[in-house]
């Protein structure tokens, strides 16, 4: 067709991807072209990861065409698009765990294996790597694991290399030798998409920018062409810097005695963390998947161990109690993914609210008609949407059971309630009336933390925010600073002090 | 010096020690266990467990299992027998009982890679079908008066009373131990258990792997058959009944992993002649028989448990690793006003 079309190494033409109701992309056009490093950012749930897996294809897209070198290409299956010359480096790798590194780099290759060895030490000489090859890949740290996945994608001649947060495991040194290996990759005229949350590196290495946002291509282009500025911009919705915090109800710090407390709290994937929530505070924490917010949560509610550091309940140390034991004192946490964690799915949406419950209304049989009251109590009060408390909570929409698990959470009366994402995937009227719960919690006095990657939510609800990156709190935000850029720019990384 | 530590790591040579040390220990209570002519018994006798042990390392290698093993090699062993009885030329009888187990096999693969059933699932129901046909074909009664020719197979022995079919399991043993571990489509099958996803990405056809593996899984059994004909002389609707545990023991004993991708044939053979030990063995320690499955099922559960254990360890280290690399080590940026 055009002569444009012919030139790009790859051209994604208006790809479409849906699961079940909820359009993940609506319609992406970007292009990728020999030796170029388009770095691919966008909040959490924007659809890039959605995006890589259709070209490497693990999804099917619902319409839309994939050009290599302007010829159309199927790229339905992972074999096709290996064929095609394009490599994922996974995320999390994704090696045989009880394999040697040179078995796992050598699979699903059809070289002899004396060639096929030769070629495998050339190439780890010429990057000038440390790696055993007859090392078992369960023996190797992440960062080895993702060279080894590397070697895979170079090995096989791969023109077109798709890095997935290449980064969020490597550390420093590590990563610099990675961005030596992209520049060399560069030189070799492979074209690479580089998906990352980290800005700085955008500019570090890439030579293009596509920022993707609720399933669209935001802002694209060369990367000289814009800074950083720029960039948060296009991360944001569209006219939300006109939405400043609303009218606040200031809370007094001064005489107020926090409710929950941590102090220099570490664990696994977060460390050194401080702060204060107090009776009647929405406490929001922004941040991106992985910045350890969901890890210091579950570890507060017991379900993983405490590295060091205290976690105080109205000046009581329950640090490193087992769940059973932090729920009795009075903190409810609602999980980030309430398919797992949240639900009974095939009970009664009743026995669902009255389940955490039970142990205080039973002697040895369930008094029936208590539970019963307990659950059409907050049926009504949440205007939970059911034919009956009988009905069963995997028919409920998504937002009816959000409402139904944050129901239960509250059945409690706790002191504390931790919010993982509480309106993911759910629609907006649910998103109305979850946020008049949380608005009520605040009335009766509970401390809220609200933990979210919708940075819209903590602006319109937080009483003060704080930010986590790379397992750190790195900024706290009082109520007059917290806006969408400075939530923004911190959970990202960038976040300067009077910006 | 490289080689002998290799060796050393194997999963295998655990299992080989734990031969060893319980022959060692029943010669210590009853010494005429050790006598060479016993030891080619405990061989002898463990000649059809090698075999289906084989076969259900390549469905345990790719992470699912097979509970109808049992029941597809006395389906088969009833109809080989049949057609012996009636005078058939042997290779026919031999042909069909692979026919029967290559048809079982599909049958499981078929439940679990195109209709997604779990596998032991599908395979529990199969083990219920598949013997229920024996009841059928062979309409309850006994399979016998077989031709003494074949019976005399199994009888035939190489070496002092060592039995020639012990020595065709070794080579046999051997052939697909090369297969699995050094040839590029062999390697599939424990790269599939090993990592599914992985496999995927890397173009492994992960369905077409399992099917393979169950089908191969019940060509063994048939194989198995054709030697429990021989060497017991004689097939009813329950020969075979309780054959998937063995075969389950002998590989996880042989330090196959239930949770796929880790383990060898070499080890499913010496768990198989751990499994046909124990009968004997019993017998020198004056403990009735009717323990032999009692002591196969302990061991079968408490070495599942040390392995996942030991498995479940590891993940959650390396879960922690992974997030612990995600922190920063300096505390930058921190601004606690």
């Amino acid at each position: 067709m055009q002569k444009v079309e012919t030139e790009a190494l790859l051209k994604i033409k208006d790809i479409r991807k849906s699961f079940g109701s909820n359009e993940v992309l609506k319609g992406i056009n970007l292009e990728l072209n020999e030796g170029e490093v388009v770095a691919l950012i966008g909040g959490n749930g924007a659809g890039k990861s959605t995006l890589m897996k259709i070209i490497m294809g693990i999804y099917q897209q619902d319409a839309g065409d994939l050009f290599i070198h302007g010829v159309k290409t199927d790229l339905s299956k992972s074999s096709l698009a290996l064929a095609n010359g394009i490599y994922l480096v996974p995320q999390e790798p994704m090696l045989f765990p009880n394999m040697t590194v040179e078995e796992n780099i050598a699979m699903g290759f059809n070289e002899n294996k004396i060639e096929m060895h030769k070629k495998i030490v050339d190439m780890i000489a010429h990057l000038g790597w440390d790696l055993k090859l007859d090392r078992r890949a369960n023996t190797l740290s992440i960062a080895e694991q993702q060279l080894v996945e590397i070697l895979k994608g170079l090995l096989r001649e791969s023109r077109i290399l798709i890095f997935d947060e290449p980064t969020s495991s490597l550390s420093f040194n590590e990563a610099e030798s990675l961005f030596e290996l992209i520049e060399d990759l560069k030189k070799k005229n492979i074209g690479i998409f580089y998906i990352t949350h980290r800005l700085s590196e955008v500019f570090e290495i890439a030579t293009h920018v596509a920022i993707m946002r609720d399933g669209i291509v935001s802002l694209s282009g060369a990367v000289s062409e814009f800074d950083k500025s720029h960039l948060v911009k296009a991360l944001l919705p569209p006219g939300s810097e006109l939405k400043t915090a609303g009218e606040s109800t200031a809370v007094d710090y001064s005489k107020a005695k926090p409710m929950l407390e941590l102090k220099d709290f570490s664990g696994y994937g977060f460390s050194g963390l401080n702060f204060e929530v107090y009776p009647g505070e929405i406490l929001g924490v922004a941040g991106v998947v992985g910045a350890g917010r969901t890890e210091f949560a579950t570890t507060i509610f017991g379900m993983d161990k405490v590295k060091g550091g205290k976690v105080l309940l109205d000046g009581e140390d329950i640090t490193g109690m087992g769940t059973r034991k932090v729920l009795d004192k009075g903190i409810n946490y609602v999980p980030e993914d309430r398919f797992l964690n949240g639900i009974f799915k095939i009970r009664e949406t009743g026995w669902n609210i009255s389940s955490a419950q039970l142990r205080n209304m039973s002697k040895i049989f369930l008094n029936k008609k208590a539970e019963k009251e307990l659950a059409d109590k907050y049926i009504n009060d949440f205007r939970i949407k059911v034919t009956s408390q009988d009905q069963l909570m995997g028919s409920l929409s998504g937002g009816n059971q959000q409402k139904a698990v944050i129901a239960r959470a509250l059945s409690t009366n706790p002191k504390v309630v931790i919010l993982d994402e509480p309106t993911r995937g759910i629609d907006a009227g649910a998103r109305g009336d979850v946020y008049s719960i949380i608005g009520k919690l605040k009335q009766q006095g509970v401390a809220v933390l609200l933990i979210s990657s919708d940075l819209e939510e903590i602006v319109e609800l937080s009483d003060r925010a704080i930010s986590m990156y790379q397992g750190r709190i790195n900024h706290t935000f009082p109520k007059e600073k917290i806006d969408l850029d400075n939530l923004t720019a911190a959970s990202f990384g960038v976040y300067e002090e009077g910006e | 010096m490289n080689v002998v530590k290799k060796l050393f790591k194997a999963r295998e040579i655990s299992s080989f020690l734990c031969l060893l040390a319980m022959f060692l220990l029943v010669g210590l209570v009853n010494p005429s266990f050790l006598k060479p002519q016993n030891i080619m018994l405990c061989f002898n006798g463990s000649i059809v467990y090698i075999l289906i042990a084989v076969g259900m390392a390549f469905v345990i290698l790719t992470g699912e299992i097979d509970c109808s093993i049992g029941a597809q090699l006395g389906l088969a062993a009833a109809v080989c027998a049949t057609f012996l009885k009636n005078e058939a030329p042997w290779g026919v009888a031999i042909l069909l009982a692979l026919l029967v187990g290559l048809v079982c096999g599909t049958i499981n693969g078929f439940g679990v890679t195109v209709l997604h059933i779990p596998s032991i699932i599908m395979t529990l129901g199969t083990n219920g079908i598949y013997r229920g046909l024996i009841y059928v074909y062979t309409q309850g009664k006994w399979v016998e008066n077989l031709p003494a020719g074949f019976k005399g197979l199994a009888q035939t022995n190489i070496f002092g009373n060592l039995c020639w079919f012990f020595v065709m399991d070794l080579v046999i043993m051997l052939l697909v131990f090369l297969y699995l571990r050094k040839t590029r489509h062999g390697k599939r099958f424990a790269a599939v258990g090993d990592n599914e996803m992985g496999a995927d990405l890397i173009g492994i056809p992960v369905a077409r792997t399992k099917m393979l593996a169950f089908i191969i899984c019940g060509a063994f059994s048939a194989l198995g058959a054709v030697l429990y004909v021989s060497r017991v002389g004689f097939v009813t609707a329950i020969s075979g009944n309780g054959y998937e545990m063995k075969a389950i023991a002998a590989c996880v004993i042989g330090g196959i992993s239930l949770s796929g991708g880790v383990g060898t044939v070499a080890g499913a053979t010496i768990g198989g002649i751990i499994m046909a030990s124990i009968s004997r063995l019993l017998v020198f320690l004056k403990i009735s028989s009717d323990y032999d499955n009692t002591i196969t099922g302990i061991l079968l559960i408490a070495i599942v448990v040390i392995d996942s254990l030991a498995q479940r360890r590891s993940v959650e280290k390396a879960r922690r690793e992974r997030l612990a690399a995600r922190v920063t080590e300096t505390e930058g940026g921190a601004d606690h006003e």
